[in-house]
């Protein structure tokens, strides 16, 4: 459609305004639909400043022309306007459109795809409908009916979305709630709830932000929530102090458009000679417990590497922290040894940001040189770290792990 | 690929889990019997039959729940205590065919005498012949074989039947090394109160050099009554096979020297897996004897029984009965004969068909003395018939040395196992240009091109048709259960009970077609009923095994297994009758 470069609900914007020369118009320029509405003018977002600027439109005299061209406006205003979760809105953007013009008469008619721009018109109001998850209803589809007649393409994508949405709108296990909290603790959990899909899974809060509430953009004391289920535990158990774990993140998490970044503690998968032994094959005297089966090779093997066919390590426990840094982290390694006492004696390696690997070295150890394009940052030595309890080591390098928003660690943290 | 390398299998059985025609231990039908052992053998034939027909009463020994002192001294004349144990020794020295064939004769007649024969040498001292020293056997067979000591099998507990974990009984080895100090108890011995040397399973502990950890393994002892401590219960009552003796062994210890340790301590496992799998063969033939009798007894009820005017033997039913009386007999010698003449001729791999002919064989026998009751009416149900005191003596043969069930399990899984496929097939229309031998079959066959397999040399060109298509289907879902399941098809024991079912009667199958076709070949007298017989059966195995496999009802097992669930819970049938109450 012609409106896909106009800025969103641009009052003021230049409208070529292909259609409305009509006397009507206020010596302003702008078409009708694109003057500010009559309301408060402070008050430009909400289903109110919808209803008024339709009403308004309705009330202006003269042809109704460039029917199209509003309807994708409107479109293409309701996201900022609030209303593009609400149906109402919807039904009367489809009342704006003419009732039996542009309902072909006949099957032959109908065989020639007759007005094509105006069912993409429809099918762009049911396709947003779509994305935001409005379900249509009887009464939409009714309105359709009246303005495309019963074969056309809106109403056989209403019919279509009449079927199928109502039974995917529970197909979420984990569905968010319609307005999210400001990015924080409460994302967070979510979040964890969402990744951590096991019910026994428990999310520990290790560290409340301070500032509480808001952004915890450069607050002394990010949060820290972390989720770990009792299988991971035992896996941790098994795992064994004489390898060692990775920190790794962060990894990105959208939560409708809001953006979390999770870290994970991770193991690597045994290598194939140290893997739980099969049952004892002196275990049954008549039938065999454990069959030996040998891969075979042939021409109809596969030999292309395929990414799902990756065997990946344990999953021990997830994080998500308002900071990225590896004192924040280091702060989530000390927690989860409560439940974990094999944390004190195994070895964390993090590998942050850009997956380079440094192992913790002991406290104060040096930072190595970085070469950037940009100019470096400043590496400050902070004192090192008092010698945390059971052996567990993290580095007193204050270089950041690089998650979004992630202020340059102050000296002395 | 594993089994062109180490693991290549001759076994028929193992073959058919791959979808290959092992025709090497099948066809022809085998015999291995030199002309010295046909003679010997029709020589012993004679008296053995005689002993059987005129000095040993059945049912007497089945009234008293042993056996008589004239019988037993009988026995041990004949030389029936040793049949297997070399001449050097004492003992008959027959092969395993020449042995097959005794047993048919004593299954004929008393399955008492039979067990109490066969817990002595077929299990009782099979591991000294097996993994006997030569010190332990010259100590102990001559007088086994004699028939003056008997010998008992000891595996059993009350808390163990097929699980060797749950094993308690235990031996403890001397600080000074040179004895063991055995204690524990046995259940359900045979000739628990009668034998004197006892193969017996006991957990020992050892310790792992490699490790340094102490573990408890099994090892085989051969204990005998004169070291002291070895006490047994009372004979139990049963319901069939009175007239042999079973009890429990109590062993309180026990000083056992470390010079009686059977193989090597703590290779007990296979010492008893070893045993087991070796006496399994004369089952079948005992049991095929046991038919003969059975069916000999109903043809002459049914030819002299007269009602409606006419012979019963005349009318369909009965005729029908006598029919599949006569197919499960012929089914049933058929393997025993063959897997012996098999074992005679060097075969390692017959553990599968050793299974399969105790499985069918129990069950056939169990049918076809059920039928033979059936046809006699009342007077099958009366204990002067005899028949009545075979069918309870059969019910415990598809009990003990591997209960049917579980000796389904070991078919479909040994055959899994050794006939493994892996997770071969991933697209089967991979890469049609290298075709060598397996690829070929396999990847004709999952393009349902056939698989290119014939029995055109070897069977008579009357009788190939409908084994093809079985071993094809079999083969096919074999396949596809492997690729479903991989190694979880340990658990799935709904399928693997069908798998066995049909592996057993695809082997049925080729086993006749062997037979048949050597008669025809041979043009014996009995060609042309053999025919008959080979053609019915594979026609009705044939339907058997598509109905069973094609297609596997897996929502059947679903609910097969709600409704034990069910009852479990509510600890037997689940509500009151239609009544309400």
């Amino acid at each position: 459609m012609c409106q896909h470069s106009r800025p969103e609900g641009d009052p003021a914007g230049q409208a070529s305004g292909d259609a409305s020369g009509d006397a009507s118009q206020k010596a302003s320029g702008a078409p009708v639909w694109r003057r500010p509405p009559r309301g408060a003018q402070g008050e430009g977002q909400g289903p109110a400043a919808f209803v008024a600027a339709l009403a308004a439109l309705e009330q202006a005299p003269g042809r109704r022309v460039g029917r199209l061209e509003l309807v994708a406006a409107a479109l293409a205003a309701m996201p900022a306007l609030g209303v593009a979760r609400d149906r109402e809105a919807y039904h009367r953007l489809l009342r704006l459109l003419p009732r039996g013009v542009w309902v072909p008469r006949g099957p032959f008619q109908r065989l020639l795809a007759p007005f094509p721009r105006q069912q993409e018109c429809g099918l762009q109001i049911l396709e947003q409908m779509e994305q935001y998850g409005v379900i249509p209803d009887a009464e939409t589809r009714f309105l359709l009916l009246g303005v495309f007649g019963p074969h056309s393409r809106p109403v056989r994508k209403c019919q279509r979305m009449l079927y199928w949405l109502p039974r995917l709108r529970h197909v979420d296990p984990h569905p968010l709630p319609p307005s999210l909290p400001p990015s924080g603790l409460a994302t967070a959990h979510l979040g964890l709830r969402r990744i951590a899909n096991d019910p026994d899974a428990h999310i520990t809060v290790y560290q409340r932000p301070v500032p509480d509430e808001g952004d915890d953009e450069g607050s002394i004391q990010p949060y820290i929530v972390g989720a770990q289920s009792p299988d991971q535990q035992e896996l941790l158990a098994r795992h064994g102090p004489a390898r060692p774990v990775f920190v790794e993140g962060p990894f990105p998490l959208w939560l409708r458009s809001t953006r979390l970044s999770y870290y994970v503690l991770r193991g690597d998968p045994l290598p194939p000679h140290l893997r739980e032994d099969p049952p004892d094959p002196e275990r049954s005297l008549y039938y065999p417990l454990h069959l030996d089966l040998d891969l075979e090779r042939g021409p109809w093997d596969d030999d292309d590497f395929d990414v799902e066919e990756v065997e990946e390590g344990p999953v021990f426990a997830l994080c998500i922290a308002g900071a990225g840094d590896r004192h924040t982290l280091g702060k989530w390694i000390a927690g989860l040894q409560e439940a974990n006492p094999v944390l004190g004696c195994t070895p964390v390696v993090f590998r942050l940001g850009d997956g380079e690997p440094t192992t913790a070295g002991a406290p104060g150890g040096h930072p190595e040189p970085r070469l950037e394009a940009a100019p470096p940052r400043p590496v400050v030595l902070g004192p090192p770290d008092p010698p945390r309890r059971h052996g567990h080591s993290t580095s007193g390098d204050t270089r950041s792990g690089g998650g979004p928003g992630a202020p340059p660690a102050a000296p002395g943290e | 690929m594993s089994e062109l390398g180490q693991r290549e299998s001759n076994s028929f059985a193992v073959g058919m889990f791959l979808g290959r025609l092992n025709t090497e231990q099948v066809f022809p039908y085998p015999s291995a019997l030199s002309e010295e052992q046909e003679q010997t053998l029709q020589e012993l034939v004679g008296p053995v039959t005689r002993f059987f027909e005129e000095v040993n009463n059945p049912a007497r020994n089945d009234e008293l729940e042993r056996m008589e002192d004239a019988t037993m001294q009988g026995l041990k004349e004949l030389g029936a205590f040793g049949l297997q144990v070399p001449p050097e020794m004492g003992g008959l020295g027959l092969s395993n065919t020449q042995y097959a064939r005794l047993v048919d004769i004593v299954g004929q007649h008393d399955l008492g005498v039979g067990i109490t024969l066969g817990a002595h040498q077929s299990i009782g001292f099979k591991g000294l012949l097996l993994y006997g020293t030569p010190a332990q056997k010259k100590k102990y067979l001559p007088r086994l074989a004699t028939g003056e000591t008997v010998a008992a099998f000891c595996l059993t507990e009350p808390g163990s039947g097929s699980d060797a974990a749950s094993i308690r009984t235990r031996a403890q080895p001397s600080p000074c090394g040179t004895f063991y100090t055995l204690d524990g108890s046995k259940i359900w011995i045979s000739n628990g109160g009668l034998a004197e040397i006892f193969t017996v399973f006991a957990k020992t502990p050892l310790r792992d050099e490699g490790t340094g950890e102490t573990k408890e393994k099994i090892t085989a002892f051969i204990v005998e009554r004169s070291f002291g401590g070895v006490t047994h219960g009372a004979p139990e009552k049963k319901m069939g096979i009175r007239a042999s003796n079973t009890a429990e062994v109590h062993f309180e210890g026990v000083r056992v020297p470390a010079e009686n340790v059977l193989g090597v301590p703590g290779g007990g496992f296979k010492v008893a897996m070893n045993i087991l799998n070796n006496g399994r063969f004369g089952m079948a033939a005992a049991m095929a004897g046991t038919m003969r009798g059975i069916l000999a007894k109903a043809v002459e009820h049914a030819t002299n029984r007269t009602q409606f005017g006419d012979k019963i033997h005349n009318f369909g039913a009965i005729q029908e009965k006598l029919a599949r009386m006569a197919l499960l007999q012929y089914v049933t010698e058929s393997m025993a004969y063959m897997i012996s003449a098999n074992m005679d001729q060097g075969a390692t791999d017959f553990q599968i068909e050793a299974a399969i002919s105790k499985i069918f064989g129990s069950e056939a026998a169990w049918t076809v003395t059920d039928e033979c009751i059936q046809v006699m009416g009342g007077m099958g149900f009366m204990q002067e018939s005899g028949v009545e005191r075979v069918l309870r003596d059969l019910r415990v043969f598809r009990i003990f040395e591997g209960t049917n069930d579980i000796l389904r399990l070991f078919v479909a899984l040994n055959g899994f196992q050794v006939g493994g496929l892996g997770s071969a097939l991933k697209s089967p229309l991979g890469n049609v240009g290298v075709l060598a031998g397996e690829v070929t079959r396999r990847l004709r066959r999952k393009a349902g091109l056939g698989s290119g397999l014939s029995l055109q040399d070897h069977v008579h060109p009357d009788l190939q048709e409908s084994t093809l298509q079985c071993l094809e289907l079999f083969a096919e879902t074999a396949d596809a259960l492997l690729l479903k399941h991989g190694k979880n098809i340990v658990d799935e024991q709904f399928v693997l009970k069908r798998v066995a079912d049909s592996a057993i009667d695809i082997y049925a199958m080729v086993v006749v077609l062997s037979r048949a076709s050597r008669s025809l070949a041979m043009e014996q007298p009995t060609a042309q009923h053999e025919r008959l017989l080979c053609d019915t059966w594979c026609q009705e195995a044939h339907q058997r095994v598509f109905a069973t496999l094609r297609p596997l009802p897996t929502e059947s097992f679903r609910n097969l297994r709600g409704i034990a669930r069910a009852v479990v819970e509510s600890g037997g049938v689940v509500g009151p009758t239609p009544l309400g109450f």
